[in-house]
């Protein structure tokens, strides 16, 4: 690279413990997330075994694909308030389908990803093209959503369903559940696009300032809607999954899972305004949430204390990071 | 100069006094040690052209910068270097350029913001500070309701109100910045009208300008920076106008421009009836390659309309534009680019670039095809190509991969011009190209447009700054009320009456004998 360096005297004086400093800096999350580990690790002897490890990646799972469909969301400035929801009635749909159409896989999969498309494109359209602002389009669908589950329902869950509906996530490659091997294809696929093609480098630009990137012949429109919608497809998969593990639809599933899909992308370095934030962060930021579930649930700490904990943790998180980039600029 | 006798009250020591003020930004001086005083009851016009160092002279004043080197001194005590509070409570205020007004909040809660009025149990006492504002609003001439909201009123009149609040709360010195830049003819002798009166009161006022008229109409002393050195300082009265400028442009003017090379013949970039909104007059004009076409007039005269129009940022209302020849679809910047235009916009950080993105992305965006196979970025490729484009543009910077926030305005500059050059380009927009620009990296940005040109695209650049008009430009065209009122040929800008010519056209009082486009 032959760009001339500019004159910050700070820049040219690198020394060892400024590189180091600076490389914990950047890294911050790792380090707050080793250290939660190191301690789970010495409180609980069953915390650190690989059977754990995977119960971790098996609950963290449903999360992944509804957080980095939040992750796409939040970099273009906007927020998806409804993937719980429709997570309940992508499932709901997925069972529904399973109950009336026999014992087929496909159909209920086909289901679930039709109406999380549905929801999802309503949502895109509406911010895209109405200029609604996200927050209340989602809000509107969030509510929506929810009322359709439980129509679907006539009010309560569905039972009873063909085998075939749980083996989408209970089925088992090379010791991995469907849904855990979704989760690592999906986190590879959406880093590389992120990273490394014209879609994830225009979705940062809207999100850095629309107006400019519409300059420089960006689409913003297409690609806001994009976001919506893919984020709609990934919680009905996701809502699939959930609903296989037990084999039931239930149309409170997904309930709140919003919040800490939102909680996983701004831990993970995400600014809600838009522009800032990765892939990779969102996948630390999931493991982090669900390794102090776990950790706390085999520390035995009652479940609403768990929650009093987990609180403080995403807060004094995501503190920490706002600290670190702070320093990390001076 | 120290003291002055003033009235009868005796000596007095200066309201303000600056010694030995140097100051640089990454690098490039921007003040070279400036030594001046302001005396109590007086106006002096900070003179200047865009990036002589005046606003950043007006932000070490106001203690918002800490100089490299030099000091101020309030009414002979020592201001904390870089204490903007420490200034304030000093009675040292400043107007910035972009005013600091609250547009959702009223005009009262305004210039009560930060001590507002209590009554005795601690609540809001609206009633009293609608009074109170009532008052100061009619003592500056202004009939405006103290309950309309900030935002409805007009830049003339909030500016003001920023200075009520200035004053109304003890300031002896004021400092203005660019306080005309945004606002029409007739605000600006009310402002004069109120800044004499505050002198009156004794109030010490200084004001950055590079307009003849208002030094004129306001000031008693000027002092002229050029280069980020003081260069003149004399009471109004014994200098001329010629004096000013060439004070202001010095010999300076002809290095910072570089030579122009005579246009082509070939016709790339053709307008023709364009209506830019409702009722303006239709524009039509052709740009030939390696001609640069400069577009003046007043702020809100409808030269950024013209060019948004053009590019297809706004929709026009009838009308059409051809690059080499192909008409472009209207409202559609994906189809401008495609036919080889290019924009760089005049607000930089709102238009122009992504600041949260790299050198290396915000240059990829508008050609983005060009890098990319099925959708996916091949880096090395557009590694290359962003470098050499940035290393023929000078770009300072920590490699290609930093984010543009941390660069300065000069180079995020060269990153908007410079994203373009990795293809093709025939016609190329720019607006306000040297805005919130550096000295320095002004020079190299007219030396980019100049072999832009030479090299064969066509050039229209809009522009405010009178110097970059007249020493760029084949041709240009002064706009008034979204329509072209002149025009004005080689010759004509050449002409030492120019100035004066374009300033007629621009505010409407046609006698000038310039050639009328329109019918």
């Amino acid at each position: 690279m032959n760009t001339t360096i500019d004159v910050l005297p700070a820049l040219q004086r690198r020394d060892w413990k400024e590189l180091a400093s600076g490389f914990l800096i950047r890294h911050i999350m790792v380090v707050v997330m080793l250290l939660i580990v190191a301690f789970f690790a010495y409180r609980s002897a069953r915390f650190a075994t690989p059977d754990n490890l995977t119960n971790i990646l098996i609950a963290a799972a449903p999360f992944a694909l509804i957080a980095l469909g939040q992750t796409l969301v939040i970099l273009t400035g906007g927020i998806d308030l409804s993937v719980g929801s429709v997570m309940a009635a992508s499932a709901m749909a997925a069972a529904w389908t399973a109950t009336n159409a026999g014992d087929s896989p496909m159909l209920p999969l086909v289901a679930a990803v039709v109406t999380g498309l549905l929801a999802g494109s309503i949502n895109g359209l509406i911010v895209s093209k109405f200029e609604v602002p996200p927050f209340i389009t989602t809000l509107g669908m969030l509510t929506l959503a929810s009322g359709i589950a439980y129509v679907i329902g006539n009010g309560a869950p569905i039972n009873g369903l063909p085998a075939s509906f749980g083996s989408f996530a209970n089925t088992q490659i090379l010791g991995l559940t469907l849904p855990v091997i979704l989760m690592i294809i999906a986190i590879l696929v959406l880093a590389f696009v992120m990273k490394r093609t014209n879609y994830g480098l225009r979705v940062y630009a809207i999100g850095g300032n629309r107006l400019a990137a519409e300059i420089a012949g960006v689409r913003s429109r297409n690609i806001l809607f994009s976001v919506y919608a893919i984020s709609g497809v990934l919680a009905g998969l996701s809502g699939l999954m959930l609903a296989s593990r037990v084999i039931t639809g239930a149309p409170n599933l997904g309930q709140g899972y919003e919040l800490d899909a939102i909680a996983a992308v701004v831990i993970g370095g995400a600014s809600l305004m838009g522009g800032r934030g990765t892939v990779w962060g969102t996948a630390i930021g999931l493991l982090l949430i669900q390794t102090i579930n776990n950790g706390l649930d085999l520390l035995l700490v009652p479940a609403y204390w768990q929650n009093v904990i987990k609180g403080v943790i995403i807060v004094a998180a995501v503190g920490v990071d706002v600290w670190a980039a702070r320093r990390g600029r001076r | 100069m120290s003291t002055v006798q003033s009235d009868d009250r005796g000596p007095v020591v200066p309201m303000l006094e600056c010694s030995g003020i140097t100051m640089s930004f990454g690098g490039i001086p921007v003040l070279k040690g400036i030594t001046f005083a302001l005396e109590p009851g007086t106006v002096t016009a900070l003179a200047g052209e865009n990036g002589a160092g005046k606003s950043t002279l007006m932000k070490i004043a106001s203690g918002q910068y800490r100089p490299d080197d030099g000091q101020v001194q309030v009414r002979g005590q020592h201001l904390p270097s870089g204490n903007a509070q420490a200034a304030y409570s000093l009675g040292v205020a400043i107007v910035p350029q972009e005013l600091a007004s609250i547009p959702e909040m009223m005009v009262y809660e305004n210039l009560f913001i930060g001590r507002e009025l209590k009554n005795g149990i601690g609540i809001l006492d609206r009633r009293a500070m609608i009074q109170a504002a009532k008052g100061y609003l009619e003592e500056f001439g202004l009939e405006t309701d103290p309950k309309s909201r900030m935002k409805t009123l007009p830049v003339g009149v909030r500016q003001i109100i920023e200075i009520i609040k200035a004053t109304h709360r003890g300031a002896r010195v004021l400092l203005l910045d660019e306080p005309t830049s945004a606002i029409a003819e007739r605000e600006v002798a009310r402002l004069a009208g109120i800044v004499r009166s505050l002198r009156d009161q004794g109030v010490a006022i200084l004001f950055t300008t590079h307009k003849m008229e208002e030094i004129r109409a306001m000031a008693d002393r000027v002092v002229v920076l050029r280069d980020g050195k003081l260069v003149s300082d004399t009471p109004l009265a014994a200098i001329t106008d010629d004096g000013i400028v060439t004070a202001m442009i010095g010999r300076e003017l002809d290095q910072l421009f570089p030579e122009r090379p005579d246009a082509g013949t070939q016709s790339v970039l053709e307008v023709d009836s364009l209506v830019i909104a409702p009722g303006a007059e239709p524009v039509s004009f052709t740009v030939k390659s390696g001609e640069i076409l400069g577009l003046a007039g007043l702020v809100g005269a409808g030269r950024t309309e013209l060019i948004e129009c053009i590019y297809g940022i706004r929709k026009p209302v009838s009308g059409t534009v051809r690059v080499s020849g192909t008409t472009l679809k209207p409202g559609a910047p994906l189809s401008s680019i495609a036919r080889n235009l290019a924009i760089v916009p005049e607000d930089r950080k709102g238009a122009g670039a992504v600041l949260s993105m790299s050198v290396l992305d915000n240059a990829t965006l508008p050609r983005i095809a060009a890098f990319s196979k099925f959708g996916v970025l091949n880096g090395r490729q557009r590694r290359d190509a962003v470098g050499t484009i940035m290393k023929s543009m000078r770009l300072k910077s920590n490699g290609l991969d930093q984010h543009l926030d941390n660069l300065s305005g000069g180079n995020q500059q060269k990153v908007v011009f410079g994203r373009w050059l990795t293809g093709p380009v025939d016609a190329l927009l720019l607006d306000e190209p040297t805005r919130g620009v550096d000295v320095g990296a002004r020079s190299e940005i007219y030396r980019i447009i100049t072999e832009l040109s030479s090299a064969g695209m066509a050039v229209v650049m809009a522009s405010s700054d009178m110097p970059e008009i007249l020493s760029l430009s084949h041709r240009a065209f002064v706009m008034r009320d979204l329509g072209v009122v002149g025009e004005l040929d080689r010759a004509q800008l050449d002409s030492p009456t120019v100035q004066d010519t374009i300033f007629r056209l621009a505010s409407g009082q046609n006698a000038a004998p310039v050639k009328d486009t329109m019918p």
